[in-house]
């Protein structure tokens, strides 16, 4: 059975249709990105997954237990959240900022400070240096390696990233979406990526799901999708340079 | 000045204005728990915003005069005294702690409510972990505008029998006596400058945090 399983979901706003019966499957140490352009649905659907939304209709299923039938607020507590805008408490260190989570599941504080400092050196910032700080001393990729390891904290087995490293310069976005590569090695579950940075999805996705006005257009691997005929994998494969493929299109990751 | 006069005139200063710290003191500490009380219902609940919003503002057109004389003759709450003024202090004291709690607790960054949301706080801890301190000074800066407004209008008290140091001014203007003046005016605005300096002080000390 599949981990995270999305059947016939649809999301509607009134008589606004914004997600159109999704159906996809994804398995532990997958990551699946949604790609589209702006206002395909792609970041509504990674929302009705921790419930941020609530769907309109069909199911959404982790490890075989629907989503509907377990408390949103353990729910969230259980899946890795980072988002483009960071969202880190200014008022709080960094490294209570990463002991968040486990603090709201009230871990002892010895647990939560040693965990925050075990992720803070596996995401390449060093404890003792900015463990202290505030997130307005750190600069943009810095907090969002902040932002990152707050999701790792409570050992979630799905984490879900809306546009996460689009804030950033193409330098530190790429220096990022390595760095995610390497923690997606050790943290081995499933993860769900909105982009709509096509390098960045033929980099980092196992798979890449294709949303289009709200309706799957194509699910595909990296390989896949450069040869992809769809309308929107073909709008999305005209804006790579003449000649020039992005490098992790050649050698997908999984 | 009699030396008799003058000592009298200073045990009238200190017992006054000891009558007037306690008029203050009373009707903000209230004024504070109904004001943030309200102004955080008011956050989750928009229909109470625009009504406690809209109450306190048609109170604070009120002329501070023309509202204690409207309490006077109601029963329970009116009457000649301290609990009368106490009253009028409370509703005149509202609308700045009311509009800034709200103020500053719905423009907290969407961006840290939704991750915050989103991490699986509940809506209590995302009051208390996140929107109450950020929106701290905010408040504080309409508790600070709320005592020290509150400290001039407690003055007025004295025409309804609250006390204060109104007493000593509403003494001095009947008997054309400005040095009676002085010693309820002077010691009412040292009051209020010590009030906005302490809490000014306070307000900055949260802000940096």
């Amino acid at each position: 059975m599949a981990y995270l399983s999305f059947r016939e979901v649809s999301y509607a706003v009134g008589e606004r249709v914004i997600l159109d019966r999704l159906s996809f499957d994804l398995e532990r140490g997958e990551t699946l990105v949604l790609l589209g352009r702006s206002g395909s649905g792609k970041t509504t659907a990674l929302r009705l997954i921790n419930r941020m939304l609530e769907r309109s209709g069909g199911t959404i299923t982790i490890d075989g237990t629907d989503v509907q039938s377990v408390d949103a607020i353990q729910l969230r507590r259980r899946i890795g959240y980072v988002i483009q805008e960071f969202g880190l408490l200014p008022h709080w260190t960094v490294e209570q900022n990463i002991a968040l989570v486990p603090k709201l599941i009230a871990w002892p504080p010895d647990r939560q400070r040693q965990r925050a400092r075990d992720l803070m050196a596996q995401v390449g910032l060093d404890p003792d240096r900015f463990g202290h700080r505030f997130p307005h001393e750190l600069s943009g990729g810095q907090r969002q390696r902040v932002g990152v390891a707050r999701a790792l904290a409570a050992e979630p087995a799905l984490l879900l990233f809306d546009e996460p490293f689009g804030a950033l310069d193409p330098v530190t976005r790429h220096e990022m979406q390595q760095q995610f590569i390497q923690v997606r090695e050790q943290f081995g579950g499933a993860s769900v990526f909105v982009t709509h940075d096509l390098a960045e999805a033929l980099s980092i996705g196992s798979r890449i799901a294709v949303l289009e006005s709200g309706k799957l257009e194509g699910l595909f691997t990296p390989e896949q999708f450069l040869q992809a005929e769809t309308p929107t994998a073909r709008a999305f494969l005209n804006t790579l340079p003449q000649g020039l493929g992005p490098p992790g299109a050649r050698t997908p990751r999984t | 000045m009699d030396p008799v006069v003058w000592r009298s005139l200073a045990a009238d200063i200190v017992s006054l204005t000891g009558e007037h710290l306690v008029l203050v003191a009373v009707s903000s500490i209230i004024a504070i728990c109904i004001g943030v009380g309200i102004g955080i219902a008011g956050t989750r609940h928009r229909r109470l915003r625009n009504v406690s919003i809209t109450v306190a503002n048609v109170l604070q057109t009120i002329p501070s005069l023309a509202l204690f004389g409207f309490l006077l003759p109601i029963p329970v709450i009116g009457g000649i005294g301290q609990r009368t003024a106490i009253i009028s202090l409370v509703l005149y004291s509202l609308l700045p702690i009311l509009r800034n709690t709200i103020v500053g607790i719905t423009t907290v960054d969407p961006a840290l409510r939704e991750a915050s949301t989103a991490m699986g706080m509940t809506d209590r801890q995302l009051l208390t972990l996140v929107e109450l301190p950020l929106a701290a000074p905010t408040i504080l800066a309409g508790i600070r505008i709320a005592v020290v407004t509150n400290i001039g209008t407690a003055v007025i008290a004295a025409v309804i029998g609250g006390g204060g140091l109104g007493v000593l001014i509403f003494r001095g203007v009947a008997s054309v006596d400005t040095t009676q003046i002085l010693a309820g005016a002077v010691p009412a605005a040292v009051l209020a400058l010590l009030a906005d300096g302490t809490l000014g002080y306070l307000e900055r000390r949260i802000g940096r945090l």
